[in-house]
């Protein structure tokens, strides 16, 4: 699996664009300012959305309203930083491919995914039974607490993928090595 | 007639021309000199217990740095959430209220970016002494406080429907645009 995955990204990486968006200053970090900042967007609005939930702030407002309206804004904030996320991968896809760091962002990112479908489907099956009630029920609080701390924790991989202390270049225990998906012998990095 | 006019809008215009000497002053020749005089500031900083933390611990420095990013995030979205409001978008949404616990928001996601920002610092303090880029930032954080504070509260603590729609979306992008530059200007740190 993992020499699969190295030889993907290998392949990846010795596509024109790859090389011209990681070669290029200015392009890198735009791509890069552009997918943090987003964050304001996406993450911000969806941390409101959790917290409403929880009845930490918004208490005194329609949650369905709440959760509703600021959808879109929150969605395409989203759409934005995927976009961007996939072409910092593919601006340098090795060593993306093999940061455990990137690795357990992608777990939880699925973690996320699944907590946001089952949130939507609780949320919609109980519409009109609790909505102008300070917190919401508690299958619904536990949703945002999960959505809350995956989130933070994404960020924080997001955060530690530009540090070296795992990179394959370097001599790694055989553990490291085996959860970073490190091949004998590779020769890109 | 202007008498009462500056009455009314005392802390508007007081924010506004404290800003206007602040950057005056920021981009006159009377910098250089202040800004040698608060090096030794900035080398103590370096030695505080979160300066050698900052420094010794790379991975409690990222996770700070997460902590700043998800406070960022936290305050970007009450920003967006209340100046949407009052550019009419979100509809259906009680405005008052709205804006009311968006400032609540922001403000303990501010507490939360300074903390972390000043621990941040504190660990990099020589490094970010001589960028621009941070000194830059520090003014638009300045703005972003006065203006939240002494210009837009004061306004929107008033009766909503009495006060101007196009004051209310003049305020509401002007503070996008602040926050967006706080924001960017931080970022732009990184690539220094």
């Amino acid at each position: 699996m993992n020499q699969l995955i190295y030889d993907a990204a290998v392949w990846l990486d010795n596509t024109e664009w790859s090389t011209r968006i990681h070669e290029s200053y200015y392009l890198y970090n735009w791509i890069e300012s552009t997918h943090v900042l987003t964050l304001m967007l996406s993450l911000g609005i969806l941390f409101l959305i959790d917290m409403r939930m929880l009845g930490w702030a918004f208490a005194d407002i329609s949650a369905n309203k709440l959760a509703t309206r600021l959808n879109v804004p929150m969605l395409l904030g989203f759409v934005v930083m995927f976009s961007t996320g996939i072409l910092l991968v593919y601006a340098v896809p090795v060593r993306s491919a093999q940061s455990i760091w990137f690795r357990m962002k992608m777990g939880l990112l699925i973690v996320c995914a699944i907590n946001a479908f089952m949130f939507h489907r609780k949320m919609t099956a109980s519409i009109g039974t609790w909505d102008s009630e300070p917190r919401a029920p508690k299958a619904l609080r536990v949703g945002a607490l999960v959505s809350l701390v995956t989130w933070s924790v994404i960020v924080i991989c997001g955060r530690f993928i530009a540090y070296d202390w795992f990179d394959c270049d370097y001599p790694q225990s055989d553990f490291i090595r085996g959860i970073a998906g490190c091949i004998d012998g590779q020769t890109q990095f | 007639m202007i008498f009462s006019l500056i009455l009314n809008y005392r802390k508007t215009l007081c924010s506004g021309l404290f800003f206007v000497v602040l950057v005056s002053f920021f981009f006159s020749e009377a910098i250089f000199s202040s800004h040698i005089a608060v090096l030794p500031v900035f080398e103590w900083m370096e030695t505080t217990w979160f300066g050698v933390a900052g420094k010794t611990w790379g991975a409690l420095f990222a996770v700070v740095q997460a902590g700043h990013l998800v406070g960022l995030g936290v305050l970007g979205g009450s920003v967006i959430a209340s100046d949407g409001r009052l550019l009419g978008l979100f509809n259906g949404l009680p405005m008052r209220l709205v804006v009311d616990r968006c400032h609540s928001v922001f403000a303990w996601s501010l507490v939360l970016l300074v903390a972390t920002g000043i621990f941040m610092a504190c660990g990099v303090a020589i490094k970010i002494y001589y960028m621009p880029v941070y000194w830059y930032k520090m003014l638009a954080l300045t703005l972003g406080v006065l203006f939240v504070f002494f210009i837009r509260k004061p306004i929107v603590d008033r009766d909503l429907d009495q006060v101007s729609p196009w004051l209310l979306r003049l305020l509401a992008i002007s503070s996008m645009m602040i926050w967006f530059t706080v924001a960017a200007t931080g970022r732009w740190i990184g690539f220094s």
